[in-house]
């Protein structure tokens, strides 16, 4: 039961790296070993590792997922799709060679590889459906106070309504990103449930523009940027001197920040339409929700996990190399040639390599951004709760194999 | 360290019975024979659990507790009842972890050994039969309805992408333009081909390039590098390795083997996933695949190159040399790494083919050899 007296909850985390470095090392390793079939098991670990890790108010998630069901639905969605995939892309390939000429021009050329992306399009619907369902796997899978969560059927028109919006945005170079993001997400989170309650996105898709705002700055400096530089190349023509140059030179620093600008805005955008869209959620006719992640501490964590992670990659293979001339040396020294010895050496340390970038990369980026979301959620009312009944189990056939074929979705 | 004592009393837990969002204290105790675990509610609600039904969840983050619930072969994804028992206390959890010996057991549903080979025989059987019977066949029918047009188009383009992988930077056209080397060449390829239809007009160039090589691409074209001709220990060897590339354009080989790739392409890295090593691997797998695809082509360009030689009064010895001479490079690895058949197998034929031969004379005279192998050389 919850505190009554405290009327809001926040939540913690509780994770550390090293539990979670270990656990990581492990999947690496025995993923290896069996040839990525381990792959399915060890996702599962970590979830179940970081679901427990959040605590609110004494209570703890649940992650109730199963390596054995997703192997079972990554091995349904590899049929689907080597099916699919191998005809369209031999049907796409067979009409494209229809196109292809001996590139005379430039835009020929570009053309031609223009066909070649056409595959890509074909593959675009299944990944969009791959993440509807993922995320649908990962609510069935989630347990609150014992109570699952759930979500309903529904990606095909998900995977519809996403093109649309998505072909809107790029038409309007992104002026109603907004509105992609709230109706997608509306799509979702009216679908989700907690228990015997369904959630509700409140909001409206304006509301998402003061989240847009740095995009737009940084849009604005490129765009004066270049104004610069085409006002420097126009009076070029004219008459000569320094000035022009200082002009040009202008031009691209504003383009050069602006760019930047619009990189960092966007993750600010991220990060405030999140803010925006749990604010706005509602459970039993409440906001239940209070989140409140800052831009700034993100990209902390980016700046300083990726300086730990090079550090450490690089002293790992400043070791081994020291490891492995000493052993050419040797051999060397005995006058024979370098032995198959050497050869296992490097493909282990390439291995080690790759193993530790990706424990690392958990446990200095994605654990600590899951910490930082965790820790400035809060619970405003979390005393409703009480009344949420259980939901029926949800099979969930394919247990997020589409997305685990086909590469996409979350982080872990 | 002697068995924890029971821990005296009855012990404070959480308790969430799986049916409502609630937390719930309860007390809990063994039962007097050890056999259950007794659960009581501050309303008096008792609930039992067998003790040897009891389990715990596995990589919880909290060290300082541990969620207990019971297995049960029916409702959920893993065979565990909903509800969950959550104990701080560091002795009771001391005393679960030595007196339930089945605590960490993972168990499955039942039935599922079958499901999983069930599934695994299905998908096996589904990307066999999609990468060796349904895509090949679907490339063999579309190469034959391309239009020959189309299919010379995609050959220029694919021999304009390999002559700008070769040269070396700087270099100009690769293309050898020596008129009478390309008289000489075209005699011996009409020598070859006399009375045959192949279904295509057959174009021959050659590249000024060291590589010892000759490949056809779509649409009936053949490119012979310079390096052969150099290597070439006379016109007869030239016009073997030059009868088996028209046994591929015969054959279609070159689209029907750029269709497969294009099918096969991406299926099996999808498979290994993104795993360290698993595109090395899956690139590995691809090019096993596709080397079993080719080997089979290649022995049947063989075959028609020895009747194209045959037909022409050609010694097949020649190409024979040619196999003989390549061996030492290309058959260090087993056959099935390779794309091609063993060197030494196809040199054996080919000597076989010409110990049966009758007369034969070369397939080029002395001044067209001579031509030929000046065919890069630039004008006066």
């Amino acid at each position: 039961m919850f505190d009554l007296k405290s009327p809001a909850v926040m939540a913690r985390y509780t994770g550390t790296g090293s539990a979670l470095f270990g656990l990581a090392l492990l999947n690496g390793l025995f993923t290896i070993l069996t040839l990525g079939i381990y792959r399915f098991w060890g996702k599962t670990r970590i979830r179940r590792y970081i679901w427990s890790s959040v605590d609110l108010g004494g209570n703890r998630p649940e992650y109730t997922g199963t390596g054995l069901e997703k192997f079972l639905g990554f091995l349904v969605a590899v049929v689907v799709l080597a099916i699919y995939l191998g005809l369209v892309q031999l049907i796409l390939f067979y009409f494209g060679m229809h196109f292809v000429l001996e590139p005379k021009s430039e835009a020929q050329a570009l053309m031609q590889i223009a066909v070649v992306y056409i595959s890509l399009f074909a593959i675009m619907p299944l990944m969009i459906f791959a993440r509807y369902r993922a995320r649908r796997y990962m609510m069935a899978r989630t347990r609150f106070m014992g109570i699952r969560f759930g979500m309903d059927k529904g990606a095909w028109g998900y995977v519809w309504r996403a093109i649309a919006h998505g072909a809107l945005t790029v038409v309007t170079l992104g002026i109603l990103l907004p509105r992609q993001t709230f109706w997608l997400e509306k799509y979702k989170t009216d679908r989700s449930w907690y228990g015997d309650q369904k959630f509700t996105q409140d909001g409206r898709w304006t509301g998402l523009y003061g989240a847009m705002r740095h995009v737009l700055i940084g849009l604005a400096l490129v765009v004066l940027g270049f104004v610069a530089m085409v006002v420097a190349g126009v009076m070029a023509q004219g008459s000569s001197g320094e000035d022009l140059s200082a002009i040009a030179m202008i031009g691209i620093v504003l383009t050069f920040i602006g760019l930047l600008w619009a990189a960092i805005g966007y993750l600010y955008y991220r990060v405030h339409a999140y803010r925006y869209l749990m604010d706005n959620t509602i459970l039993m006719g409440r906001r239940i929700f209070r989140a409140e992640p800052r831009t700034g501490r993100i990209i902390g964590i980016y700046i300083l996990g990726s300086i730990a992670i090079s550090l450490i990659i690089g002293i790992g293979m400043l070791l081994f190399g020291a490891i492995i001339a000493a052993m050419a040396a040797a051999s060397q020294a005995t006058g024979g040639a370098p032995g198959p010895a050497m050869f296992v050496l490097i493909a282990v340390l390439y291995l080690c390599v790759f193993i530790a970038a990706g424990a690392l990369g958990l446990v200095f980026l994605i654990q600590p951004i899951i910490a930082h979301f965790a820790e400035t959620l809060t619970l405003t009312d979390p005393s409703i709760i009480d009344e949420v009944q259980q939901r029926a189990y949800d099979p969930a056939a394919d247990a997020g194999g589409f997305a685990d074929a086909l590469d996409v979705g979350a982080a872990i | 360290m002697t068995a924890p004592e029971v821990p005296s009393g009855k012990i404070a837990a959480s308790f969430y019975d799986g049916l409502s969002a609630r937390r719930q204290p309860v007390l809990v105790w063994p039962s007097e024979d050890q056999r259950m675990l007794v659960l009581e509610t501050s309303e008096g609600h008792q609930f039992l659990w067998q003790m040897n039904r009891l389990r715990a969840l596995r990589d919880q983050s909290d060290e300082k507790s541990i969620t207990l619930t019971l297995h049960s072969d029916e409702g959920d994804e893993a065979p565990r009842d909903p509800a969950r028992l959550v104990v701080t206390d560091p002795l009771a959890i001391l005393w679960f972890r030595r007196m339930v010996p089945d605590l960490g057991k993972r168990d499955v549903h039942a039935g599922t050994v079958r499901k999983v080979l069930l599934w695994l025989g299905a998908a096996t059987a589904a990307m066999v039969l999609m990468l060796f019977v349904i895509l090949p066949a679907l490339s063999d029918y579309l190469a034959g309805h391309l239009p020959v047009e189309t299919e010379t188009a995609f050959g220029r383009s694919v021999m304009r992408q390999v002559e700008w992988m070769v040269k070396e930077e700087g270099a100009g056209d690769l293309t050898c333009t020596n008129p009478d080397g390309l008289a000489a060449l075209n005699r011996m390829k009409d020598r070859l081909i006399e009375g045959r239809d192949l279904g295509y007009d057959l174009q021959l160039s050659v590249f000024d390039h060291k590589m010892v090589n000759a490949f056809a691409v779509p649409g009936g074209q053949i490119v012979i590098f310079r390096g052969l001709l150099d290597k070439a220990e006379g016109p007869d060897e030239v016009a073997g390795v030059l009868a088996h590339e028209i046994g591929h354009v015969a054959a279609r080989d070159p689209t029907r083997i750029a269709l497969r790739a294009a099918g096969s392409a991406g299926i099996l890295s999808m498979i290994l996933g993104d795993v360290s090593g698993g595109t090395a691997i899956a690139a590995a797998g691809e090019y096993l695949m596709r080397a079993s695809y080719t080997r089979d082509a290649e022995a049947q360009a063989d075959r028609y190159a020895l009747g194209l030689l045959d037909g022409a009064g050609i010694s097949a010895e020649g190409l024979a040399g040619f196999f003989d001479r390549i061996s030492a490079d290309t058959d260090m690895l087993p056959e099935y790494t390779s794309s091609h058949p063993l060197s030494a197998g196809r040199a054996q034929r080919a000597h076989d083919q010409a110990g049966m031969q009758g007369d034969t004379r070369p397939s080029l005279d002395d001044d067209d050899w001579a031509a030929l192998k000046a065919i890069c050389a630039k004008g006066d």
